[in-house]
């Protein structure tokens, strides 16, 4: 198994957080919808590196396909369902966390990632795997979609930040077993696309009944 | 020859048709419904019967393990019939087939056939479920049949959704029957963690070395546990609510039998995994010994009172659980010192009381069925004159009546005779203070008896003698036939348990492999025999039912000669005329006695558990003027002393602090994302760096 | 404890023939005992009452007439004087009052004869209730409160005299109070003060229940059976009075056996002296049931219970002595 050069494997887990802090700043439905595009292109090319390092063509069909699915099927999914939705509910306005508490805390989780990934590392035997270096970044890309969604509060806002969980999920199962079996990748990613079918579905009828994608509103429907 | 190859085929072929009869009533409409579903489960339930009958005749065990669950032993189905189990196949199946023929021509509380269907499903598939608690032979499997049975009787229970106060009842029992599932869980737990395998087999051959402490944590568990679904007092309160809810062949199953596999569960705990061997051990018979005869009692003496009539049979439950219960806490206490033959008896009395209870608490509700049905009522102060309108149900209803009131010729004297026998006997127990509290046991027990034969009188002479009190009564006419043909089932039963005691005793023994040596006899008109062997003594009582009813009966031929000679050979003139009532010339039905105004003077009797409130409403025209009234109601009512004093303060206290922690549910996705977040996030600090 | 054999060495012919007299002679002189307590409550309020033989006179009387049966009535009204006479009867057969010995005591024990009188009482509530009279209704509610409390009380007598005199089989249990003579021990005498209390409340006698009355403010038995005429009502007066011999003579057997041989080997001469002797002392017992009655007026219906825990009550320190 070739290692390839570390800095393409830094380079490309850079990306991936560059992209993932452009989630939690930006404020408009479109500028998530475009980080997230970016943040799945850079997925897939980290894919096609651990498949060029393992050898195993399952993954480069992997990478193929998250391009595809998340990098171009989703986005245009979501914007063609969410095309009725007011604008209003576009913009992360008056979020729980201010934006900039935001990318403080998301800096926080990242350390935090790379602290549990340096214990977990020695005693799991994975030194030396070169897609170990990406597990401290799927641990915080998991740790930042878990953020977004707990501190914002339109519901566009948790899709995404749902979105971002997975990726980071996708890359730590890929990077700790050289990737499973095609037809699991196949099942996860139709997984997601229904996933997000079903929940802009739902958005839609939530903003056709209550007028409002705010989740915050909804805590009315609280039986008291 | 020897057939026991093909009883493991037998089994499948009974377990083959409780599905079927499950599942064909869902394919079909409903005029066919009732007998696709219960044609299936009578034919299944006979061959039940039959199936435990030979297992038990020849002695033999069955170990079945369903092909795909073998491979993993605690984890699987292990099926494992041996005597015990097969007994209670034994009751399941009678009660069961009676029950099935009943329902071909039963329709529910009212005239049109609503929802026979998922009746039928349910009744089946809580048929099967029993039979398989008492087949099963690891901890899982239990459980898991013990669960269904469970479910699929509180579905039952809330069928009649369109009655008030149905879906109450229906909750009711489920949290209490899950309280009783958790301290059995709990129970097995412990023999789990004392043995290391969840496999019966396991407890079995570990029973006589558990330490003392697990020995007593074990049963107190299983008898607080298998007692809530028993109905112990006072576990008790769910009985009086789900059973009167229930469709009445619903009720019939589970007084009848659903009870009985509470008490297989118990016996099983108690004689199969702690099994009592030294004195030490008999304190926790003096503690079944005093719940069954507090159950005894309380049971009845609401019973008393009640005039609802399938409220009533559900109490009579509660006391004859209690003298079950009574009966195996004499055996335990006997055991424990080493009084082996009168453990055996006591015992004996024990589970020829359940087969008995099984029989005639079916037989009675599925009366009280047929009875609701055509009147439109459950409430006795409104029958009446049903003897004449229903004659087949007034003769079987009074011959499982007769049964339940302990009188001969029938089965409930005989088991009730065996129980005084083995309360007599106490008094070879070394022990005073066991002596004396037996000795109280004994009043209790006995007072029991006359209570229950008063209510009985009630319950029989209110319901179908005298004038009708409504009109619904008035236009009351006689069930179907399969409806009378399952009562008749259980009545035979009844009669035949009674007049031949040989047959149950001789199931009971080579059930528990008990060796009765003098005390019963096999052949069957030998006399039921109890031998007082103890300190020099050589005298035997003995009782022979069939001699009884023979002299019974000759001597009422006897007499029957000596009145017509006496009455110079001339046919007497029957002549029929109105009721003597004072010289007022005929009065109303109202001037009848009610099932209230019978029970009045044990109602003052025993005012001080009863604690009768009565509370009188007036209604007047207009506020100024108090002179005129426009009604006047009076309600006495009685209290339930375990739901007011015990239930209600646990439940009310539970609340208040449940009511402190909702708030944290604050109605916000965010607020529970968070919750999810802290977890995940302390969970792995926590994993990883081992805080 | 007193231990007593039971094996009858007398041949079986003797023993049968001997049985069948015994009950011939419960139910020919059961009518009489009924004239002689009437009489003495007659001579001791000052009038000189019906002659002993009255009873005879009035059953065959009965026996002759037609009966009224009242329209309500279903046929449990007319099968009940059957079943009371028919239970009542064959109980006799099981009690042995005249000799120490019953010919079928190894197919009925104490507790069979007990059952027996609770089937009857059974029926005859049933009947009551049939009527749909309010005085049937009075009298079974009646009847049912105070059933029910003298269960506990007998069945602790039972135990008593089980365990004093070993089993519950009748011919042991005569027989080895006939060996004993008169035991005068705590736990006896405890158990006779509650088997007589007892005794007064099945038998219907006051201060339980007033036989001779048919106000319904005294009435228990008597508003039960009020409905029943003719053949009826002579079998089932004719059932109470022998229902009173058992008793009494149950009493008399178990509690004062002088005069009644101890075995049933003994030659005739002896067991007919025995029977007289029992005969003598029913008698006497009945006469002074009698004269209580006369002392005192039926007690306030829920002033009985407190006399039924007084039973109870005694029994259970009869028990506990014999324990102690």
């Amino acid at each position: 198994m070739q290692i390839p050069q570390p800095d393409i494997v830094a380079l490309s887990s850079v990306a991936l957080l560059v992209s993932t802090f452009g989630v939690v700043v930006r404020r408009s439905f479109a500028g998530w919808l475009s980080a997230y595009r970016y943040q799945s292109i850079v997925l897939a090319g980290s894919t096609g590196l651990i498949a060029y390092a393992t050898g195993v063509w399952e993954i480069y069909a992997a990478a193929v396909l998250t391009l595809l699915v998340k990098a171009i099927v989703i986005p245009r999914l979501l914007v063609r369902v969410t095309e009725g939705v007011n604008d209003e509910f576009k913009i992360e306005a008056n979020p729980y966390v201010s934006i900039r508490l935001s990318v403080l805390i998301s800096a926080l989780l990242v350390a935090l990632s790379y602290a549990l990934v340096q214990e977990i590392l020695p005693s799991a035997g994975l030194d030396g795997l070169a897609a170990a270096a990406y597990l401290p970044v799927s641990l915080s890309l998991f740790f930042i979609g878990l953020f977004v969604m707990v501190s914002r509060r339109m519901a566009l806002n948790q899709v995404v930040g749902l979105l971002i969980i997975e990726n980071g999920l996708f890359l730590f199962t890929t990077a700790l077993t050289n990737g499973v079996s095609l037809i699991i990748e196949v099942g996860i990613l139709a997984d997601i696309l229904v996933g997000v079918m079903i929940s802009s579905l739902l958005l839609l009828r939530m903003n056709q009944t209550f007028d409002t994608l705010d989740i915050g509103r909804l805590e009315k429907l609280k039986d008291d | 020859m020897d057939f026991s190859y093909a009883y493991p085929d037998l089994f499948l072929a009974v377990v083959a048709l409780f599905v079927t009869g499950a599942l064909l009533p869902l394919l079909l409409n409903t005029r066919r419904g009732a007998i696709a579903a219960f044609v299936p489960a009578a034919i299944a339930s006979a061959l039940t019967a039959a199936l435990s009958t030979l297992i038990l005749f020849s002695g033999s065990t069955i170990r079945l393990a369903p092909p795909l669950t073998a491979s993993i032993p605690s984890i699987g189905i292990a099926l494992y019939i041996d005597g015990v189990s097969a007994f209670f196949m034994l009751i399941i199946g009678l009660v069961a087939t009676a029950v099935s023929i009943y329902s071909l021509g039963y329709s529910g509380g009212s005239e049109e056939k609503r929802g026979v269907r998922s009746v039928g499903f349910l009744i089946n598939l809580f048929v099967l479920s029993m039979i398989l608690v008492v087949a099963t032979n690891n901890v899982f499997s239990f459980l898991l049949f013990w669960e269904l049975m469970s479910l699929t009787s509180f579905l039952l229970v809330i069928h009649e959704d369109e009655k008030p106060g149905t879906l109450k009842s229906g909750i009711t029992y489920l949290i209490m029957t899950h309280i009783g599932t958790a301290f059995i869980t709990a129970a097995f737990l412990i023999l789990y963690f004392s043995t290391g395998s969840l496999s019966f087999d396991a407890f079995r051959s570990s029973a006589g070395q558990l330490a003392p402490f697990t020995k007593d944590a074990v049963f107190i568990l299983a008898l607080l546990g298998f007692g809530t679904k028993a109905g112990l007092v006072p576990m008790h309160i769910w009985l009086p609510k789900a059973h009167p809810s229930a469709p009445s062949n619903v009720s019939a199953l589970m007084s009848g039998v659903m009870l009985k596999v509470a008490i297989y569960g118990l016996v099983r705990v108690t004689f199969d995994f702690v099994v009592p061997s030294s004195p030490g051990d008999a304190w926790l018979g003096l503690l079944m010994v005093a719940a069954g005869s507090s159950s005894a009692l309380v049971g009845v003496l609401y019973a008393a009172v009640e005039h609802d009539i399938k409220r009533a049979l559900a109490y009579h439950s509660v006391e004859n659980i209690g003298i079950i219960v009574l009966g195996l806490g004499l055996s335990v206490v006997f055991l424990s010192y080493g009084l082996a033959t009168l453990a055996a008896l006591a015992l004996l009395a024990s589970m020829y009381h359940s087969l008995n209870h099984a029989v005639f608490k079916g037989l009675l509700f599925m009366g009280a069925g047929s009875v609701v049905l055509k009147t439109g009522t459950a409430d006795m102060n409104l029958m009446g004159g049903l003897a004449k309108k229903m004659p087949w149900t007034a003769m079987f209803f009074l011959i499982g009546s007769i049964a339940i009131a302990g009188l001969p010729p029938l089965n409930g004297f005989v088991s009730e005779w065996l129980t005084m026998q083995a309360l007599l006997s106490s008094y070879q127990v070394p022990n005073q203070v066991l002596q004396v509290s037996i000795g109280f046991a004994s009043v209790a027990f006995a007072l029991t008896l006359g209570l229950a034969l008063a209510t009985f009188v009630k319950l029989f002479g209110i319901s179908f003698l005298a004038r009708p009190r409504s009109a619904g009564a008035e236009r009351a006419s006689e069930v179907p036939r399969t409806m009378v043909a399952g009562m008749a089932v259980a009545g035979i039963l009844c009669v035949v348990l009674g007049v031949l005691p040989f047959v149950a005793t001789s199931a009971v023994a080579s059930a528990f492999h008990l060796d009765l040596g003098l005390i019963t006899p096999y052949s069957p008109l030998g006399p039921l025999a109890v031998g007082y062997t103890a300190s020099g003594l050589s005298s035997i009582s003995s009782l022979s039912m069939p001699t009884v009813l023979i002299l019974t009966g000759s001597v009422g031929a006897a007499v029957f000669g000596f009145v017509v000679l006496a009455g110079s050979g001339r046919k007497p003139v029957v002549r029929p005329y109105t009721t003597w009532e004072g010289g007022f010339g005929p009065l109303g039905e109202r001037t009848e006695y009610t099932a209230t105004s019978l029970s009045q003077p044990i109602r003052t009797v025993f005012k001080t558990f009863y604690r009768p409130h009565t509370s009188i409403k007036r209604e007047y025209f207009s506020d100024s003027n108090h002179l005129v009234r426009k009604s006047v109601s009076v309600v006495s009512e009685t209290r339930e002393v375990f739901e007011d004093y015990l239930y209600s303060p646990v439940v009310g206290g539970t609340l208040f602090l449940l009511d402190k922690v909702r708030r944290i549910q604050t109605g916000k996705i965010n607020s529970y994302l968070l919750y999810m977040m802290i977890a995940t996030v302390s969970l792995l600090l926590l994993a990883v760096f081992q805080f | 404890m007193i231990a007593y054999d039971i094996t009858l060495g007398a041949d079986a012919v003797k023993i049968t023939v001997i049985g069948i007299l015994q009950a011939a002679g419960i139910f020919a002189l059961a009518p009489l005992l009924t004239g002689v307590m009437r009489k003495v409550k007659a001579k001791r309020q000052k009038r000189v009452g019906a002659s002993v033989i009255q009873p005879y006179y009035d059953l065959l009387k009965l026996l002759k007439k037609d009966e009224v049966v009242s329209e309500h009535a279903s046929w449990v009204f007319q099968w009940t004087p059957w079943i009371v006479a028919a239970s009542t009867m064959s109980a006799a057969l099981f009690i042995p009052i005249f000799v120490p010995f019953s010919p079928v005591s190894s197919a009925g024990d104490i507790l069979v004869v007990l059952g027996l009188f609770a089937l009857a009482r059974f029926f005859v509530m049933l009947a009551g209730i049939d009527t749909a009279s309010a005085f049937g209704g009075i009298g079974v509610s009646r009847e049912m409160m105070m059933s029910s409390l003298a269960e506990p009380g007998l069945f602790l007598t039972v135990f008593v005299i089980s365990l004093t005199f070993g089993g519950t089989n009748l011919t042991s249990l005569v027989g080895a109070a006939a060996q004993s003579g008169v035991v005068i021990a705590p736990s006896v005498l405890f158990g006779f003060i509650a088997f007589f209390i007892i005794t007064l409340a099945e038998t219907g006698r006051l201060p339980f229940d007033n036989p001779a009355t048919h106000l319904e403010l005294t009435m228990v038995h008597e508003a039960m059976v009020l409905e029943y005429s003719g053949r009826g009502l002579a079998l089932i007066q004719w059932s109470q009075s022998i229902k009173q011999l058992l008793l009494l003579g149950l009493m008399v057997d178990l509690f004062l056996p002088i005069g009644m041989p101890a075995s049933a080997d003994a030659s005739l001469a002896l067991l007919g002296f025995g029977a007289a002797a029992v005969v003598v002392k029913v008698v006497l017992l009945a006469v002074v049931i009698s004269y209580l009655e006369t002392r005192v007026a039926k007690w306030r219906l829920f002033r009985l219970p407190d006399l039924f825990t007084m039973a109870i009550a005694s029994a259970m320190v009869g028990m506990i002595v014999f324990y102690l």
